[in-house]
């Protein structure tokens, strides 16, 4: 009895003093530590990492959390000017954020040089301020830096079901007309569209809406989502291809769409390279294998198909304590040798040499269409730190337009006064 | 006993004169065991504090007063999400809270093994110790269209089906389904625990004279539930404002802003608007309205028995 | 004995109890039948109530593959540290109120502060508290969520073993200290047994609590050395994928640690859920 209680005293004693002595920690000087995101994206990164501890005797720690929750981090670190990570991954769009915070180191003057086997756009999309379209006003006067690389060269595609349609669609007219035509609710959907609110449902529209010749800014931050080619493209999502859509767009996100592609149930949809792994091309679940062509993205009113980037970049902290050895990761992580077994490895890499390698090409059959849409070049998301708000804005609106709860005109013009009212605030010349 | 003990008798009754005499014994305890308080309410202010500092400043413009209250309040937007939120509220809490009373009080009364009765105590805890994300996860399997087992079970596929996640009216119902599900256990370990401490003679007196279970419960056990229920009704307010992982799993917040609650109102402004002042203006202005409104109710249904 | 007949209303209370019982269980089930199926099974255009190809994959994968394992026993740890922690700083506060005439104005005070700490939402604290545990060195250490935990576990703890402590009559320990017994003694020996219902009831919900939460050990740790299992099992949710089968997996492991923790002590539990504690009155 006694014995007892005294365990229930020591017990939580100890409980707290073993929490405290497993917290000694080894602060070795050659470890670096990489902020990733956890899932498909980071898993070339993962493979890679025990070899650069093979060649240079650096340790990479990788510490890995979901998108959001990667943010969420990021931006709570850079605040606390937090020096935990050498390395972070970070989705483009968020770049103009923590450029414009300065929170990130210029990669140029680590010795990071813009290779030409890498396509113009990834070094641009890297850049801050951007080389291409509208810059922060606050950012203007601000010398270009490079302060991302890319590490996962998605460009955003498009899939077709090649049993059912013979020819590729050239234009977003036939995608319609052969979503009609193969249309059967219940059984097979003429086009999947990926509708879950914010996020999801931009990634899915931007290529639409640039392809039909809208946009979400013109040059001079002006807000254009509610002018006719904008207001047209939104039509055409949520009408027409709705129409002929799966059962319910507004709650299906990626990981949704491609389970119905893989089960046969769909006949076409916009995918991005890091996700065709997951289902459409895995074996053991895909039941259409070999019937999945990847082309670009179809051609809309514009005359062009303008498909949407979403690389990773990694990027050093201003407060890492081991600047050049993360630069030199980035460095190595760009050799062509290490290329080839990250993408070996389920990477996608950025070189187009590596794209093109016809070695990789049967295991990877769409790195030749990534290639040339890195060549294109395609779009980019706009280059603002209030692009996070702005998605939210639109992918709201979409997702309510989606799930009947208002029309495409009213989404589109909801939406863009939204944008004008945060623009506005936040000190751009947006009207 | 001893002779200073002449208030005994009251039911519930405390004896506070043969305390006197110990009195300074007291106060010195007394006054070891405030500073533990001390620090903790201190250690647990300082962050409040912090946030309220937060809430007073801009990122790009250091001090900037009450801006960030003015623009939080007058965003729309934020009344719709307090709708949504006091509509699941509305919703989940009832059932939650008359449903687990009213489960303890069944087992209670009619459960008499004290094996089944620990059993069921223990099962009772397991959708607690669940990880939020893992119940949103396996209620979007439950609930989405066309994987989802539910409609399956229930027989209607097809596009006619009953879309939970996407159909306003619906999505709030299933939310609200998640949360009835996941905290009606925590209502009912509460309520059981607190019907063990009402004495067994009372019960058996009353029961002698003829009481029905109803007569049982108002007279007998609601004053001893009361403090409880109080708790309990509380903590699940403060929670359903607090409740983010699984519906953002199940639904983003949609469609539209329909299960946009207050939680993820407030995470939207702070991460993806990153509005980190205006975040924190809304929290403090939550914290100070909700404890306004218990200081109120509490009032009128005192969380002390005495 | 009570002779147990099946009255009508027997049946009918017996039958209720049986179909809420079958109406919460079934989620459960579901976690379980999800956790073991394999992706192809996951990917049946028609999802099956049983799995067809049963398969302990996920679990493998989850604590192997993954390397959960080192993140559950942080939880363990943290879990049981924070827990022990709040019900002894839960008595050192609710013992003076209940027992000594403590100024109404402080008991009311003390419980209205503690349910405020839970009405504050987090996302306005999480930077406060990640810069005050960068600050004090305790960032990504396990303490750090044992002191956050408790802090925050306070105001249900203290409620909670009010109630119970209320009930314990002050005669029994003024008989042991007439007859010469120290305070101390007087709360080891009779308080502490008697409250032994409190500190289970309220030791099971709070470790519950810990055991679950997710924001603070994502904010306050960074590396697998101090994650917790929530923290991990958030990973299975990807911005293309999730990983259903896996996360179920996550989600029974969940369940099961705490179980078979109370399953090990499952004398002090059944003595504690013994309910009928002596009263006199």
């Amino acid at each position: 009895m006694k014995v007892r209680k005294w365990l229930a005293l020591v017990v939580p004693i100890a409980l707290v003093a073993s929490a405290c002595s497993s917290t000694s920690s080894t602060a070795a000087a050659t470890k670096l530590t990489i902020a990733a995101v956890q899932g498909v994206e980071d898993a070339g990164l993962k493979a890679l990492a025990p070899m650069y501890k093979q060649q240079k005797g650096v340790d990479i720690q990788i510490v890995e959390a979901p998108y959001d929750d990667l943010y969420s981090k990021l931006v709570n670190a850079f605040k606390a000017n937090d020096s935990t990570y050498d390395l972070i991954m970070m989705d483009d769009p968020w770049m103009p954020k923590f450029g414009t915070d300065g929170s990130l180191s210029d990669l140029g003057s680590l010795g990071i040089t813009q290779d030409p086997d890498v396509a113009q756009v990834v070094w641009d999309v890297g850049t801050w301020p951007p080389p291409r379209g509208p810059v922060p006003p606050s950012e203007k006067s601000k010398p270009k830096q490079l302060l991302g690389v890319t590490i996962v060269g998605n460009v955003e595609m498009f899939m077709y079901r090649n049993d059912l349609t013979a020819t590729a669609p050239a234009s977003y007219d036939d995608v319609l007309a052969n979503a009609k035509a193969q249309n059967q609710p219940g059984s097979v959907a003429g086009y999947i569209i990926r509708g879950k609110a914010t996020n999801p449902v931009v990634a899915d529209f931007l290529p639409i809406l640039w392809s039909q010749g809208g946009d979400v800014f013109d040059e001079n931050w002006n807000v254009v989502l509610d002018n006719d080619a904008s207001k047209a493209a939104i039509a055409f999502l949520i009408n027409d291809l709705k129409g002929v859509a799966q059962t319910d767009p507004g709650s299906t996100d990626a990981s949704d769409r491609d389970k119905i592609m893989a089960n046969g149930q769909g006949l076409q949809s916009s995918v991005w390279p890091g996700e065709i792994n997951t289902a459409v091309l895995d074996p053991a679940v895909t039941k259409v294998a070999g019937k999945v062509t990847f082309i670009p993205i179809p051609k809309g009113k514009s005359g062009k198909g303008v498909g949407m980037m979403g690389n990773w970049l990694l990027g050093v902290p201003k407060a890492s304590k081991n600047q050049q050895a993360a630069a030199d990761f980035i460095k190595w992580m760009l050799q062509k040798d290490t290329q080839m077994t990250y993408a070996k490895n389920n990477g996608i890499p950025s070189r187009t040499s590596v794209l093109k390698d016809p070695s990789l090409t049967a295991a990877n059959p769409y790195f030749p269409v990534l290639a040339d849409a890195l060549q294109a070049p395609p779009n980019w998301r706009p280059r603002t730190d209030q692009w996070n708000a702005v998605e939210t804005i639109i992918g709201t609106h979409l997702n309510k337009a989606l799930t009947g709860g208002e029309t495409a005109d009213q989404a589109a013009t909801g939406a863009a006064t939204e944008i004008r009212t945060l623009m506005k605030g936040a000190g751009y010349p947006t009207q | 006993m001893s002779a200073a003990s002449a208030d005994t008798l009251a039911a519930g009754g405390r004896i506070r004169t043969a305390w006197t005499a110990r009195s300074r014994q007291e106060r010195l305890v007394y006054k070891l065991l405030l500073p533990v308080l001390g620090t903790v309410v201190v250690l647990a202010t300082i962050p409040f504090v912090l946030a309220v500092i937060q809430s007073l400043t801009s990122d790009t413009r250091g001090f900037v007063g009450l801006d960030n209250y003015a623009r939080a309040l007058s965003n729309p937007l934020l009344y719709e999400s307090i709708k949504q939120t006091a509509l699941y509220g509305a919703i989940a809490l009832p059932v939650e809270i008359l449903g687990g009373l009213g489960i303890a009080l069944l087992v209670h009364r009619t459960v008499r093994s004290s094996g089944l009765r620990a059993a069921i105590y223990v099962a009772a805890m397991i959708p607690i110790v669940i990880p939020q994300i893992a119940v949103g996860v396996v209620f979007r399997l439950v609930f989405a269209p066309d994987y989802g087992i539910l409609n399956v079970m229930l027989g209607l596929t097809g596009p006619s089906q009953p879309l939970w996640l996407s159909v306003p009216q619906l999505a709030l119902v299933a939310t609200a389904a998640v949360d009835i599900w996941q905290w009606t256990p925590f209502v009912y370990l509460v309520m059981f625990a607190g019907l063990q401490t009402v004495p067994s003679e009372s019960v058996e007196a009353a029961q002698v004279d003829g009481a029905t279970n109803l007569t049982l419960f108002r007279f007998i056990e609601l004053p001893y539930l009361r403090p409880l229920i109080l708790l309990v009704l509380f903590f699940r307010i403060a929670d359903v404002i607090r409740v983010f992982d699984q519906v953002y799993v199940l639904t983003g917040g949609g469609p539209g802003t329909t299960t946009q609650y207050l939680s993820l109102y407030i995470y939207r402004i702070g991460f993806k608007f990153s509005d980190l002042g205006q975040a924190s203006a809304l929290a403090v202005v939550v914290m100070v309205s909700m404890t306004l409104f218990y200081t109120v109710v509490s009032r009128f249904l005192p969380a002390d028995r005495r | 004995m009570r002779s147990r007949r099946w009255t009508p209303s027997r049946v009918a209370t017996t039958l209720l109890l049986a179909l809420i019982g079958l109406l919460f269980a079934f989620p459960l089930f579901y976690l379980v039948a999800t956790s073991l199926k394999t992706k192809a099974d996951l990917f049946a255009p028609v999802p099956s109530l049983w799995p067809p190809n049963p398969t302990l994959e996920p679990y493998y994968d989850v604590l192997v593959t993954r390397g959960f394992s080192e993140l559950l026993v942080n939880s363990i740890v943290v879990g049981l540290g924070a827990t022990a922690l709040a019900i002894c700083i839960a008595f050192a506060i609710c013992y003076p109120i209940t027992r000594l005439p403590a100024p109404r104005r402080l008991r009311g005070f003390v419980l209205s502060w503690s349910l405020s700490l839970r009405f504050l939402p987090p996302v306005a604290v999480v930077i406060p508290y990640f810069a005050i545990v960068r600050a004090i060195g305790l960032y990504n250490q396990l303490p750090a969520l044992i002191l956050v935990y408790t802090i925050f576990n306070l105001p249900l703890a203290i409620w909670m073993l009010r109630g119970f402590l209320d009930e314990i009559p002050l005669e029994i320990e003024e008989a042991a200290l007439v007859d010469g017994a120290s305070r101390w003694y007087a709360f080891r020996h009779i308080v502490l047994p008697l409250a032994r219902t409190a500190i289970l009831a309220v030791g099971i919900i709070v470790f519950a609590f810990d055991w679950a939460e997710f924001l603070f050990a994502f904010i306050l740790t960074a590396t697998p050395q101090a994650m917790t299992f929530p923290v991990g099992v958030q990973g299975l949710v990807t911005q293309f994928e999730i990983i259903w089968n896996d996360m179920a997996a996550g989600g029974v492991i969940a369940i099961l640690i705490p179980l078979t923790l109370m399953l090990i002590a499952r004398r002090h539990v059944m003595t504690g859920l013994t309910f009928g504690v002596i009263r006199e009155k």
